[in-house]
């Protein structure tokens, strides 16, 4: 009988507390402001980053920033925000 | 303005450069290969887009590498596929499937931090061309070198045994593409790079081990000084030909077979 592959989530992707959200930032240039591009989910900040820049390539951007979601401090009044993941 | 031509190189140091970029840019066909191989591998939908960027990154350098020797005589179209697996260049640590994702990540990551080193000794040469190379090689290795960093903690976070392993296996081979201590390097005695390959193979060393310092990560290199046996062939910084199934699956296809 064949055995069923175990699958160590702790192990291959990392603790599962730490799949996080990030919000992914980009400019062409100095001249624009930094535009929302996205966002991303990694288990970690280098994980996001590269998977950010391969990801969001529609353009050649000359800078690139992601922020996790749960660094966002909302202004707008709270409950009223639109709740679209969970960081 | 002092112009740089290849006429001012001696014969031999011409032969060393080939060789050098050759390596490099077949270790990176090899490379391009395996991100293509470990697409499906990838742990989440994203992993899938970064793993076909890198290998698309990776083929690119090593056509603009060949791009690079024609310059040197040498034929394009020949370079890319005409050559015979005994003629490919890339190192050995490239020639064994990976055997688990750990093995993947740790292979990719040395034969990243191998071939970046090997150019970073270029960027101070007197040719701007290859510096120009060397500097595009190295931008974009940064991102692949981060996909690795960002396994790695994953790795480190769960003790990771078969990381541990992998790497142990394989960092001898990394090390081992730099050659032997008594190798004469005539591209650094003629100035076209600025550091010698024992000294990148010790940046090599410093930089691996730097990389696995990390709490609870217990690993010992025993691979200081790589050993060499008698098939090692200088020029083309390998042991043997290419294994045949690697070769049937890195080779480029002949354009018009593919359009038929």
């Amino acid at each position: 009988m064949k055995r069923r592959k175990e699958f160590d989530r702790g192990l291959e992707v990392g603790k599962g507390e730490r799949t996080v959200f990030y919000e992914v930032f980009a400019r062409r240039d100095s001249s624009e402001a930094l535009w929302h591009v996205g966002s991303i989910q990694a288990p970690n900040d280098d994980l996001a980053q590269v998977r950010a820049w391969y990801i969001y390539d529609q353009h050649e951007w000359k800078e690139m920033n992601v922020v996790p979601t749960s660094a966002i401090v909302p202004i707008t009044e709270a409950n009223k925000s639109i709740k679209i993941k969970v960081a | 303005m002092n112009r740089f031509s290849e006429d001012s190189m001696s014969l031999e140091s011409r032969a060393a450069l080939v060789g050098n970029v050759l390596a490099v840019a077949d270790s990176k066909l090899v490379l391009g290969n395996w991100y293509l191989k470990g697409v499906h591998n990838g742990r989440a939908l994203p992993d899938f887009a970064a793993l076909l960027a890198m290998s698309a990154t990776s083929l690119g350098h090593t056509r603009a590498l060949y791009k690079y020797l024609i310059g040197f005589g040498e034929d394009y179209s020949y370079l890319e596929r005409g050559r015979g697996r005994g003629e490919i260049r890339s190192m050995n640590l490239l020639d064994a499937a990976p055997e688990s994702w750990e093995d993947f990540l740790t292979t990719i990551y040395l034969a990243e931090q191998s071939t970046w080193m090997m150019m970073s000794g270029f960027l101070n040469a007197p040719d701007p061309a290859l510096v120009g190379l060397a500097k595009k090689i190295g931008t974009e290795s940064y991102f692949h070198l981060k996909y690795a960093a960002g396994w790695r903690s994953i790795f480190f976070e769960g003790k990771n045994e078969t990381y541990r392993e992998a790497l142990s296996n394989k960092f001898p081979l990394a090390l081992q593409w730099f050659g032997t201590d008594s190798e004469h390097d005539v591209l650094l005695d003629q100035g076209m790079r600025n550091v010698g390959l024992v000294e990148l193979r010790k940046a090599l060393l410093r930089q691996v081990l730097t990389d696995h310092d990390a709490p609870g990560f217990e690993w010992v290199s025993a691979a200081e000084a790589p050993t060499f046996g008698n098939d090692w062939d200088v020029d083309k910084r390998r042991a043997g030909e290419l294994p045949e199934g690697l070769y049937e699956i890195v080779k480029f296809q002949d354009p018009a077979a593919v359009h038929d």
